[in-house]
């Protein structure tokens, strides 16, 4: 036991300890406490002396119960490290010393804690401790290496990472120099040596994209950064980042070159591409696109709708498909559509429209594509046009073929036939009979022949100079030359057509076109009335028509209609007939690009339409 | 001789009628023999002889090529005819038109009547075969 006045010297000594101590004797109570360790733990002083360490805190968390009690097991020396929770819930750290207490002779009677509040410097190591796991892993993940350059030692550090960037060995170790002879000559060595001296004189920090070739031959692209040091106003060294972006560097090349691919091909499709939106405003045209708009700069086009450029009946439709495949998620594919150019002319284009879909299948616009086809509807239109000329050519050949057979045959069929006749023919009264027919089939052989080579003649010879002529001129040369058998059957010509009427007409042609008709009109006049002729133009497109009407006996077109025109055909019981005239009429007026067209009704007469082309 | 009641020949060209006849003369006996120069008088003709109780032709000799009515118009009314007999129509023609051969089997198959297609210039033996009764 301590003596008593020795125990108050004690007590006052420890009592002004700096650091929070408690002496405990060996049942665990509290001897003395420093003032420190009573406002540590907000203890007052008469409450603890004689008390148990263990039932002060048993309140406490239990990890510094269980420090304490270690505490207390009279080890020599022992420290922990552990945390306290007050009743307010702060957490406190605390570095725990226990000694063993002695008395004068050696003997253990209790111990000796001391508590240090090292909460600061626990929750810094933590920090730091955090700090250095991220940006290991920032810079393992970033590779970006580091280095430090002590201008005293000229030596230059660099760390793993930035060795490895280098793909230098790990024992390699470089001085300024030789780290800025990486940077591949030319612009990149130019750069980081202007960059490094400008950051040494201006006390500024740098950073620059640079190509530097490792030890090892491979060009790379890198981020350099660095900050100037000073010691005393003086330049000291410096430290820095080295980052590889060559991979970032390409992809982004990569990019960059995808877009402009992108952007020459449809720049220079001869197609017109455009992407809208959902309110069918442009977002992107190519210049096909820009063309058929009719603007010169992608800013006077991006945003617009058609509304801004054409119609409104034209953009509505257009709006209405955009409207319609943005609803449906369906493209519209090779839609025809004609366009008003403006200047009076129309063009054809083909027209997609394709949906553009987000991932949660909703369209957010559309991809437009447009296709001129105005010169192929154009080729085809001629292509037709030559396939219907040419179909129709050669169906009148092979008529006039069948046509040149059937006479030629009909007529050298009688002539066999007569000569075998005359061959077996003893009689010379008989024999004389068919000598006179075979020489009337000898002449009608001859005559056909004649026809055959008019028609020829007419179908074949398209060089014939069309020549501009007035019609009344024409008519009344015709009227002259049959004035005598018009006079003869009282036939009246009623002629309403206006001196300047002109026609582009082959002379000879038109002269023998006339002739035919006013003939037929003579030859088939009905009987039983005054004839009359009535003859009037009009102008239809391209054609100048010549109408001729008469009252004569008309023609059943229901059963003749096909073969008005047909060579040899007859439909009255008429001597004079041949079955030539229309014929050759009709191909007349077609080799001179022209048309004909009848109406007629038996016992009243008959109306023919002559179509002369005015332009080919 | 073959023997045939009344025969009926329809074309527009004499010659032809009258080779016809010449041959006919020297190959057949017939009662009557009628000529038509076309489709229109053959048919206005052969309705005439039905009106009046007249013999029907048993045999026809046919061109196509006519005017007013060709044979192939001729054809379709006849065969409308009500006539029980069966005739005997031998087309002559000089046409090559593969139309009128066409034709020609359009209308075989139309009618009890016996149709054939021939060409010119026909010559005797085959005036003999053609005429008979169908």
């Amino acid at each position: 036991m301590l003596k008593k006045s020795q125990k108050t010297n004690n007590s006052y000594l420890i009592k002004q300890l700096p650091q929070a101590t408690v002496f405990v004797d060996i049942r665990k109570a509290i001897v003395f406490v420093s003032d420190k360790w009573l406002y540590d733990f907000d203890f007052a002083s008469s409450a603890v002396i004689g008390k148990s360490i263990i039932s002060l805190f048993k309140n406490s968390n239990m990890e510094w119960q269980n420090a304490i009690s270690e505490c207390l097991k009279e080890l020599p020396n022992l420290t922990l490290t552990e945390s306290h929770i007050d009743a307010n819930g702060i957490k406190k750290w605390y570095e725990l010393q226990s000694t063993p207490w002695y008395d004068e002779n050696e003997n253990v009677i209790g111990t000796i804690l001391q508590m240090k509040d090292i909460t600061v410097r626990v929750l810094a190591e933590n920090k730091l401790e955090k700090l250095e796991v991220i940006f290991e892993d920032i810079s393992e993940i970033a590779e970006i290496g580091f280095w430090d350059y002590n201008l005293a030692e000229d030596k230059m550090f660099w760390d793993s990472r930035t060795k490895a960037i280098h793909e230098v060995a790990e024992d390699y170790s470089p001085n300024f120099i030789d780290s800025l002879n990486f940077y591949k000559l030319g612009n990149s060595r130019n750069t980081i040596s202007m960059t490094v001296n400008k950051a040494i004189t201006h006390e500024v920090p740098f950073s620059e994209k640079l190509q530097i070739v490792t030890a090892k031959g491979n060009e790379l692209r890198v981020i350099t950064s660095g900050k100037p040091l000073y010691k005393n106003g003086k330049f000291s060294g410096m430290v820095g980042t080295i980052q590889n972006v060559n991979e970032r560097h390409l992809n982004e090349e990569k990019t960059h070159e995808n877009q402009r691919l992108l952007r020459t091909l449809i720049d220079n499709l001869p197609l017109g591409v455009s992407i809208k939106d959902l309110e069918s405003r442009r977002i992107l045209v190519n210049k096909s696109e820009m063309e058929f708009c009719n603007v010169t700069s992608e800013q006077d086009i991006i945003g617009k709708d058609d509304f801004n450029f054409f119609d409104k009946s034209q953009a509505e439709i257009t709006r209405k498909d955009d409207l319609a495949v943005m609803r449906d998620l369906k493209p519209i594919l090779r839609k025809e559509v004609t366009h008003n150019e403006g200047n009076d002319e129309q063009s054809t284009y083909l027209i997609s429209k394709i949906p553009l879909i987000d991932s949660d299948e909703h369209a957010y616009g559309l991809v437009s594509i447009r296709m001129n086809i105005s010169e192929i509807k154009q080729k085809e239109l001629e292509l037709r046009k030559l396939i219907d000329v040419t179909s129709s050519q050669n169906k009148k050949l092979i008529n006039f073929a069948h046509i040149v057979s059937h006479n030629l045959r009909s007529h050298s069929a009688n002539i066999s036939m007569l000569l075998d006749f005359l061959a077996a023919e003893k009689s010379d009264l008989e024999r004389g009979k068919l000598m006179k027919m075979l020489l009337k089939a000898s002449n009608n052989l001859l005559e056909t022949l004649d026809n055959l080579n008019e028609v020829v003649h007419i179908t074949t010879n398209t060089s014939l100079r069309k020549k501009q002529v007035k019609l009344n001129t024409k008519i009344a040369a015709v009227k002259q030359n049959l004035s005598a058998e018009l006079n003869q059957h009282n036939i009246k010509v009623l002629n309403s057509i206006r001196d300047n009427v002109k026609i582009r007409v082959v002379p000879a042609y038109i002269d023998s076109i006339l002739t035919n008709f006013m003939t037929n009109v003579i030859k088939y006049r009905s009987p039983k009335r005054n004839s009359f002729v009535k003859l009037s133009s009009s102008t239809e497109e391209n054609y100048t028509v010549l109408h001729i009407e008469d009252n004569g006996l008309g023609i059943d077109l229901d059963k003749y209609g096909e073969k008005l025109f047909g060579m040899y055909k007859t439909f009255h019981e008429n001597k004079d007939a041949k079955g030539i005239g229309l014929y050759i009429t009709k191909n007349q007026i077609e080799a001179m690009g022209g048309k004909i067209a009848v109406d007629s009704t038996v016992g009243k007469g008959t109306t023919f339409k002559i179509y002369f082309n005015d332009k080919d | 001789m073959i023997k045939i009641n009344s025969i009926c020949i329809i074309d527009d060209d004499p010659i032809t009628v009258f080779g016809m006849r010449r041959m006919l003369d020297t190959l057949v006996t017939y009662n009557t023999i009628n000529t038509f120069e076309n489709g229109k008088q053959a048919i206005d003709g052969i309705k005439a002889m039905m009106l009046a109780g007249k013999e029907i032709p048993e045999v026809i000799f046919l061109d196509i090529n006519m005017p007013i009515m060709d044979g192939w118009q001729f054809l379709k009314e006849f065969i409308a005819l009500p006539i029980k007999d069966k005739v005997r129509i031998n087309i002559i023609t000089s046409s090559i038109d593969s139309t009128d051969a066409h034709n020609w089997k359009l209308y075989k198959d139309k009618t009890h009547h016996t149709v054939t297609y021939n060409h010119k210039p026909i010559r005797k033996q085959e005036i003999a075969e053609i005429t008979k009764v169908a």
